[in-house]
């Protein structure tokens, strides 16, 4: 190709380049930030957030988004601790709380792929619907876990080889999700469909099970998060749907370099994105920045990355269509 | 008299491929001028060009006698040039006059005297149509008729009508031809695209016929007779195409593969039937409009919300019915689309990857485990067979030529092994070179005994591929032909008549 550049810099190179040189940085000026506790703390710290990454990752890689992350986490959780105050065994009430987040996801699933609702407003209706008919049955804003299970205190607690068990469902659930993207049949229907749905559907790709399934497991993975975040707290917050958690959850994505547009990414571009956003977030904690000044240089960095990597990989106009003759 | 637009030894060329190439054109006030030519030919263009949307690569162009350079349809319009386009260009959400007024609303606009200017113009032009209906209520006559009022309220001297007739009714086309009368006692010029011979025969005072891009013929009415006219428009060595491709005899019949019966769909398929068989090229050839594509999605299960009216199509023997193009893919019918960037290949994905997904598409498990190694291996077969020339391995597809592009989707499709391959334009948009090596490659799969259908507006490619040919026109087939009996000129009388 005739003025092909060989050398290309994509958007996840950038991110981490920007990461060496912030934990460079901060290693240089912040004596407490380069010890092995403090780096721990940061992943435990964006354990939650690189999980739900995760999940959010799986639909944005097949084009579509999902807002009803965090009303799922925090209505599953919450409904499967009022099972658990109600009676049953709190694994079992676990399992059915499961079971109902992955319902919401097809839910969700079916308004996308059959109803062709966009995917933007059927989640961000879906997330109020979910969330409203929680509060209906949960009056206080917090849940707490209930207590006197040693696998739950471990969950949140323990530590496997001196990382955090947070950490390590973390990197298991990542590496499960990279594994099932890229080696699976089912994984390249999602990268398929996400990047051209319409020809995905006419080579006759399975494209409504894709997309439905992508929303049940993003539901469940939101799930799983919600878990780990009660463990860690012994508790929920149910406040936390109204806080900018998604958006700090896209921040990731898009950061890591996952297009909205579909078809391109994966985990390591998650993994990415979540540890800029943790080192981030470490480093500023330790220089006592404040929190509203914390959001902006975060929205500072997403909009400086998008930038480069527009300016860096320009749109490809070579294949336009050379007009209607 | 002096013509009111006129262009001289006008060239245009979209990178190097030309649209049209030294054509004289002229149309005088109060003149009818009729624009002819097959799918392709450069008509577009052409009169795209007279309105200002394209620029003229080389060559003139006169309005009064003054030379002049478009730019934009803007300027065209201050000139008094309007088009009319086949897909009507107003704003649907608002009223007839609002669409009539458009660009000029004064700074406090009072949709109540609007409303009384519209209604008084559209009076004095003996338009039916209410002012205050939305336009997207309006039926496709009166759609065309605000577009007219509209032109006329520019103070048009010149209109130029695409296809105008397409898509109106015939009491609609008898209203739409007095309007056109009435402009030119007015004086208005009007220059008209039209695949209706008929229409062309009865309306136009002069008549000009291009074919692949080139001015064949341009006289006064009178000078033409239907039969002249086709000639004309198919032109091209007729001695030399008259069997297709020479020395090569029909493939025969094998097994009745497809048969569809009494099919209609949506407006586009009107009660056709049509058989497909094993072992040879069936060739479908109609103009842009006459539903081919439909008819062929619909048998493919491709038709998105396709409103289905009826009949019957029998696949191997059992009546089948595909919603979706799953279910026809695993039983074998592919079809290989028209618009391959639309919905051919995946663009960010490899030509390894784009083929992989032709292979994993024949089977559900969804977890079974892939491999890269053998998608390379697939396409190293198949880039042999096809001759497909990608730049590396990690060439994205998108990166390709036209006919690499066309290569890939091709393999794709018959990598899902199927017994009737549907190819719906499969050279457009392809390199000479490449056109040559498809063909080759469509017959090969013919002999090897599949079923295969070439949907076609090309006719020097309908006849070189196929065996048998279906003609169709307005949603019907309505003629077959053996292409060893075919001539170009009776498969063009078919398909316009």
């Amino acid at each position: 190709m005739p003025g092909f550049p060989s050398f290309r810099l994509t958007q996840e190179e950038v991110i981490f380049c920007i990461t060496v040189v912030l934990i460079g940085a901060f290693s240089l000026f912040l004596p407490k930030f380069l010890t092995a506790g403090n780096i721990l703390t940061l992943l435990n710290n964006v354990a939650t957030l690189g999980i739900l990454a995760v999940g959010m990752a799986l639909v944005v890689v097949g084009r579509g988004i999902d807002l009803t992350m965090i009303a799922v986490m925090v209505i599953g959780v919450a409904f499967s601790i009022w099972l658990s105050a109600n009676g049953l065994p709190f694994g079992w009430a676990l399992v059915v709380g499961g079971l109902l987040v992955i319902m919401v996801g097809i839910g969700t699933g079916t308004l996308v792929a059959v109803a062709d609702v966009p995917p933007i407003f059927a989640t961000l209706g879906l997330a109020s619907v979910v969330y409203g008919a929680g509060r209906i049955v949960f009056k206080s804003d917090v849940v707490y876990a209930p207590t006197g299970y040693d696998w739950f205190t471990f969950l949140g607690t323990g530590t496997i080889a001196g990382i955090p068990v947070s950490v390590c469902a973390a990197a298991l659930l990542a590496g499960l999700v990279a594994l099932f993207l890229r080696k699976t049949r089912f994984g390249r229907f999602i990268y398929a469909t996400g990047d051209n749905p319409f020809a995905a559907r006419t080579i006759g790709l399975p494209t409504r099970p894709v997309i439905i399934s992508q929303y049940a497991a993003s539901a469940f993975i939101a799930f799983l998060s919600g878990i780990l975040m009660c463990a860690v707290v012994s508790g929920i917050n149910t406040r936390l749907y109204n806080s900018t958690l998604i958006y700090d959850v896209l921040l990731v994505v898009v950061l890591g370099g996952i297009g909205l547009s579909g078809g391109q990414g994966g985990v390591r571009n998650v993994i990415v994105g979540t540890i800029l956003v943790g080192v981030l977030t470490n480093g500023m904690t330790i220089l006592n920045v404040s929190f509203t000044a914390q959001n902006l240089i975060k929205g500072v960095i997403l909009l400086a990355a998008l930038a480069i990597d527009a300016v860096l990989n320009p749109r490809d106009e070579q294949t336009s269509q050379s007009g209607d003759i | 008299m002096q013509p009111i637009l006129e262009i001289r030894n006008g060239s245009k060329l979209f990178g190097k491929i030309p649209a049209f190439q030294e054509v004289d054109f002229a149309v005088s006030p109060g003149e009818v001028h009729a624009i002819l030519g097959e799918n392709g030919a450069g008509k577009s263009t052409l009169t795209k060009v007279l309105a200002g949307v394209y620029k003229l690569t080389s060559g003139e162009m006169l309005l009064n006698g003054v030379p002049v350079r478009l730019s934009t349809p803007a300027e065209g319009l201050q000139n008094g040039i309007v088009m009319v386009y086949q897909e009507t260009n107003l704003v649907p959400s608002m009223t007839v006059a609002q669409n009539i007024y458009l660009g000029e609303e004064k700074t406090f606009n009072r949709l109540r005297g609007l409303y009384i200017q519209a209604r008084q113009f559209l009076a004095g032009m003996g338009f039916q149509v209410d002012p205050t209906a939305q336009v997207a209520q309006l039926g496709a006559a009166q759609k065309q008729m605000v577009e007219i009022a509209r032109a006329v309220h520019h103070k048009a001297k010149v209109i130029i009508f695409d296809e105008p007739t397409a898509t109106l009714t015939p009491e609609e086309k008898r209203h739409f031809f007095n309007l056109i009368r009435r402009l030119v006692a007015d004086g208005v010029a009007i220059i008209f695209i039209s695949h209706a011979l008929e229409e062309a025969l009865q309306l136009a005072d002069r008549i000009t016929i291009l074919r692949d891009g080139r001015l064949v013929a341009s006289d006064v009415k009178a000078a033409f007779t239907r039969e002249t006219i086709v000639q004309a428009m198919v032109g091209r060595n007729l001695t030399e195409t008259l069997h297709g491709d020479h020395g090569r005899t029909a493939r025969p019949y094998g097994e009745r593969v497809l048969s569809v019966e009494n099919l209609s769909s949506g407006t586009m398929v009107r009660n056709t039937s049509f058989s497909i068989f094993a072992g040879q090229v069936t060739g479908v050839f109609g103009l842009v409009g006459a539903g081919r594509t439909e008819m062929m999605r619909v048998v493919a299960g491709g038709l998105k919300r396709d409103i289905f009216h009826g009949g019957e199509i029998n696949y191997c023997g059992k009546s089948v019915r595909y919603r979706v193009p799953r279910k026809a893919v695993r039983d074998g019918i592919v079809y290989v689309t028209e618009d391959r960037k639309f919905d051919g290949f995946f663009e960010t994905m490899t030509v390894a990857e784009n083929l992989q997904l032709g292979e994993l598409s024949r089977f559900s498990n969804p977890l079974s485990i892939i491999s890269m190694a053998q998608a390379k291996e697939l396409a190293r077969q198949w880039a042999s067979r096809l001759q497909l020339r990608s730049i590396n391995e990690k060439a994205r597809v998108i990166e390709l030529s036209g006919g690499n592009q066309q290569k890939v989707v091709i393999a794709r499709s018959l990598i899902q092994k199927p017994k009737l391959v549907i190819f719906d334009e499969p050279t457009r948009g392809v390199d000479v070179g490449a056109i040559v090596e498809i063909h080759q490659f469509i017959n090969g799969l013919a002999d090897q005994g599949l079923a295969v259908v070439v949907i076609s507006s090309y006719l020097p490619e309908v006849l070189a591929l196929s065996d048998r040919i279906l003609v169709a026109k307005r949603g019907k087939i309505v003629e077959e032909i053996k292409a060893s009996d075919a001539t170009e000129q009776q498969i063009m009388y078919a398909a316009v008549h």
